[in-house]
């Protein structure tokens, strides 16, 4: 049975439903991402299972109890906060000890505790400072030992890492995961980070507007998203979403070129849908290629080890194409050192149609693949 | 060239600031260690043998006027007010403050009519609630009472530690309470531990604007009081216009009855200043 | 890293009391509550007062005239000689006191040892009972031997009579009241100013701009959420002033200084008559509180927009 169930949750302000009609489980042990784009209402939903907020409708269910209505001290919830939340007036042992403290913990062990859980997130050297004298990346593993030394049986995580700096982020991303294992705990862990949610997370659920557009797990929400939306906040620089009209039995029309349909998408196109290529997905060429778009090279950015283009069809349709920077493209014939990116030139992209995704036009519901079975849709 | 004679304006401006607020306090103060042979002297000097006698007079509440000794207790109005400022404050404070914390953090019905209504009659004029007040209390026995004027006070400190209180807590985040919650302490535990402690610079700028507005307030005492419980406003004017009290004594009592509130507001010139500006402009 | 290790943390389960969410703000205010009651009966009564006709004189004439007090109000010249005067010191006094706090806070403004100085000194009067202030400058103004009389005299007004004379006891009043209330008007400005970023002043004096124009199209319309507290704050207290004039002059010479309060004082105290003196009070209470309903609908905007700043 499911650790943490949340049931039908709804929760509106000023008729605005901010959380309609939500249902998820969590098992225990689990580390599950709650993913979306700001105002998506994913701190709303961390409040209510904290009980800070009450919902109007629905029931909370942790290890068996409903804790709805129950005050938030009574509930076994650790919770880190974006802003760290840490008590000012407090040093950081302070800080970390007031979880020991509420449960009238003998002095001796609540010392050896705090000093535990401060040795495990590395500042027992800073633990007699107060909040204002520690680094961000401090204040940050201060609310985390904090949430975590009165081992409680669920821990909230609200984007812990969106104020410290990327370094610091990095090395969290790898600690966190080893950290909360060794103690089996049940994480909730909100981020707008799409990789932070594919690293972190066992599953990811994605919110929009209230609810959980999908459920699954990294691989799955990258790989089958369920709509174009999905599609568009994983995934940098974002998919290519090119409006697609079926022209005769095989072929697609694309940014006012055919392109063939392949055999088992056949059935799934009726007329128009919205087809979902991803960066990596569009080869670029010098040379005209049998089938694919001609562009003009609007723009060339390098993204870590790769290079990112915006590229132009005749008819405006704009495409991302990101290739890993070693590749490189031939040089046409007579002008060796014309590298891609100096001003606009000529090219042509081939769009690996084989690994597109295919959604429906007005929904921007995935089409249903006849090949695999559509799960997890929902 | 002109620059320095803008810059001789400005100081010569200042001088003038300085002279007319500052100059009534001084001559006062002056005044006070004058016998009545130097304040009557013309032209009036400031160089003088000071002596003590005016406040050895007042204090001892012994007064030699033209017509014979006299017997004033202007100390006593002076513990009158200290007693009533003190008590008011921390009555406000008692009560004030939890009801900051309510309309701060929850936007519940009724609340808002509440703070306006506080806020509306912060401004009515006193007399208006006074008069019928005074048939209430004396039915109440309630008139001439120290109970019965801190009740009356309140009228004034109260909305000022709400209003002044109440945006220290909307500047307390609900994230650190929550955190607080969470870590297994109670609602009581967590105001006292988090709420109060990081409200405590607007707690403390409203619990002095509130004593000195206590302290400097007339007209209640005046109406709801007799000798034995008016404070050191009423109690002056009693003796100023009391006849042939000698003037330096006159200025003794003024001077005894401003210095609590300016060395309170030298010391804490920081959180006065934020309370004015914020029960001004933020409420 | 630690070797210890403890045995998991005891769940305390709690029994005690505790309060619902919804119930606990109700009992927060409560004292606010009861404040509000315990201005509301009195207020009532108050209304009732003045619809009848109350003399503590007379009780056994008392009963219910309606607007019979109003009516013989507003058909005496001695109310209408109040609402004058009260008039006359309220615009005094808020028209020099803002002038002056502006002046006084535009000079503070640029921080120095003698600015800072000087903004802690002018709390000063602002921290004396107006009521004491009042009567510290009827000593000063002694005609025996107050040293404002002095100095006056040196200029050549050898009879100048202050509060003690009909043509300038409201200007002796008024006096006061600047004395005690300007640093209120310019401390608010001075944060105010204080608080205003620095870059449309700098771009202006590099561009030239000339002085008047950084004053009255820069400045004043960024200090204006100040001015029009500060304003209507003073107006509301000096509309209703009591404590200077009553400590000053009690009303007098004869009838000179006898605002609505000091007026309404007199009615009910010296001449007995509650339901003319509550009658009076009405006229200022709905005066306040059209000010101050005009003041909240600025202070919701001003406060709204503070925090939207924030």
């Amino acid at each position: 049975m499911a650790y943490l169930s949340v049931e039908a949750l709804s929760k509106a302000y000023r008729r605005n439903e901010v959380i309609r009609d939500l249902s998820f489980e969590v098992e225990r042990g689990e580390f599950l991402v709650v993913f979306g784009p700001s105002g998506a209402g994913k701190t709303v939903l961390l409040r209510l299972i904290a009980g800070m907020v009450l919902p109007d409708r629905g029931r909370v269910v942790l290890g068996g109890a409903d804790i709805t209505r129950d005050a938030p001290d009574r509930r076994d919830i650790g919770m880190a906060f974006q802003n760290f939340a840490l008590y000012p007036h407090m040093t950081a042992y302070e800080n970390i000890a007031s979880p020991l403290r509420s449960r009238g913990m003998a002095r001796a062990e609540l010392d050896g505790r705090v000093h535990g859980a401060a040795n495990l997130l590395r500042i027992d050297h800073v633990i007699t400072h107060l909040p204002k004298a520690l680094s961000n990346g401090q204040k940050q593993r201060t609310a985390l030992a904090r949430a975590l030394v009165g081992e409680p049986s669920m821990l909230l995580l609200d984007d812990p890492l969106r104020n410290v700096d990327a370094k610091v982020r990095y090395e969290m991303r790898l600690e966190l995961p080893r950290l909360l294992r060794a103690r089996d705990t049940t994480v909730i862990y909100v981020t707008q980070d799409y990789k932070e949610a594919m690293a972190l997370g066992d599953r990811i659920a994605v919110l929009g507007d209230g609810r959980f557009t999908q459920i699954g797990s990294p691989e799955t929400i990258y790989n089958r998203p369920a709509d174009s939306r999905i599609a568009r906040l994983f995934g940098d620089p974002p998919i290519n979403l090119l409006d697609a009209r079926r022209d005769g039995a095989a072929e697609l029309r694309v940014a006012s070129n055919s392109v063939a349909l392949p055999v088992r998408r056949s059935n799934t196109v009726a007329s128009d849908c919205v087809l979902g290529v991803r960066p990596e997905d569009v080869a670029v060429s010098l040379e005209p290629v049998a089938g694919a778009v001609p562009v003009e090279i609007d723009a060339v950015t390098p993204l870590n080890d790769r290079q990112v283009m915006l590229l132009r069809a005749d008819d405006g349709t704009e495409i991302f194409a990101s290739r890993p920077q070693s590749e490189q493209i031939e040089p046409s014939a007579g002008n060796a050192h014309d590298g891609i990116g100096r001003g606009r030139r000529r090219a042509w992209a081939t769009l690996d149609i084989e690994r597109a995704h295919f959604f429906e036009t007005r929904t921007g519901a995935r089409l249903a693949e006849p090949a695999l079975r559509p799960e997890l849709a929902r | 060239m002109s620059s320095q004679l803008l810059r001789a304006l400005r100081i010569v401006l200042m001088v003038m600031v300085g002279l007319f607020f500052l100059f009534p306090l001084l001559w006062v103060v002056l005044m006070s260690f004058m016998t009545n042979v130097d304040i009557l002297r013309s032209p009036p000097s400031p160089f003088f043998v000071p002596t003590l006698r005016n406040y050895l007079a007042l204090i001892s509440g012994h007064l030699s006027t033209s017509s014979g000794n006299v017997q004033i207790d202007y100390m006593h109005n002076l513990l009158n007010s200290v007693i009533l400022s003190v008590c008011s404050v921390v009555v406000s404070l008692i009560l004030g403050v939890p009801a900051a914390y309510a309309f701060a953090r929850y936007k519940f019905r009724g609340g808002e009519d509440m703070a306006f209504t506080l806020l509306s009659f912060r401004f009515a004029p006193p007399l208006l609630v006074l008069l019928p007040l005074l048939g209430y209390f004396q039915t109440l026995h309630l008139y001439d009472t120290y109970f019965g004027l801190v009740w009356v006070y309140q009228l004034i400190t109260l909305p000022l530690v709400l209003w002044i209180v109440r945006g220290y807590f909307e500047d307390v985040s609900e994230d650190i309470e929550l955190a607080y919650r969470l870590d297994g302490h109670g609602w009581l535990a967590t105001f006292f531990k988090i709420s109060i402690p990081l409200a405590r610079p607007g707690i403390a700028a409203a619990g002095l604007l509130s004593f000195i507005f206590a302290w400097n307030n007339f007209i209640f005492a005046l109406i709801l009081g007799s000798s034995d419980v008016q404070p050191v406003t009423v109690g002056a004017l009693a003796f100023i216009t009391a006849s042939g009290i000698e003037y330096g004594q006159i200025a003794a009592a003024l001077v005894l009855s401003v210095i609590p509130t300016l060395v309170l507001a030298i010391f804490t010139q920081r959180y006065l200043v934020e309370g004015l500006s914020l029960g001004a402009i933020k409420g | 890293m630690d070797a210890v290790t403890y045995p998991p943390i005891e769940r305390r389960q709690k029994g005690r009391f505790t309060v619902s969410a919804r119930v606990l703000p109700y009992l927060l205010s409560m004292p606010a509550l009861l404040v509000c009651i315990g201005i509301l009966v009195p207020f009532i009564t108050a209304v009732l007062y003045s619809l009848q006709r109350y003399n503590l004189a007379f009780p056994m004439g008392r009963r219910f005239i309606w607007f019979g007090n109003f009516v013989s109000l507003f058909r005496s010249s001695s109310f209408w000689h109040t609402v004058y005067v009260s008039l006359a010191y309220t615009v005094l006094t808020v028209g020099v006191e803002l002038l002056l706090g502006l002046g006084i806070a535009l000079l503070l403004w640029r921080r120095s040892l003698i600015t800072n100085l000087l903004s802690v000194l002018l709390i000063l009067p602002l921290m004396v009972a107006p009521a004491i202030a009042a009567l510290m400058w009827k000593l000063m103004t002694n005609s025996n031997f107050g040293v404002l009389s002095y100095l006056v005299s040196l200029l050549g007004f050898h009879d100048f009579r202050w509060g003690a004379s009909p043509n300038t006891a409201l200007f002796t009043v008024v006096l006061v009241d600047v004395w005690v209330y300007t640093p209120f008007i310019a401390i608010l400005l001075l944060a105010g100013l204080r608080g205003l970023p620095r870059q449309p002043f700098e771009a202006a004096e590099l561009d030239g701009v000339p002085g008047t124009f950084v004053f009255f199209r820069i400045l004043l319309p960024m200090l204006l959420p100040y001015l029009l507290t500060a304003s209507l704050f003073r107006m509301l207290d000096s509309i209703q002033q009591f404590d200077i004039i009553y400590a000053m002059t009690q009303g007098g010479p004869g009838d000179t200084l006898l605002v609505f309060q000091v007026q309404a004082y007199l009615q009910a105290f010296t001449f007995t008559d509650v339901g003319r003196s509550s009658a009076i009070l009405m006229v200022l209470w709905a005066i306040t509180y059209a000010l101050t309903t005009v003041f909240m609908k600025n202070w919701t905007r001003l406060r709204e927009r503070a925090h939207g700043m924030a």
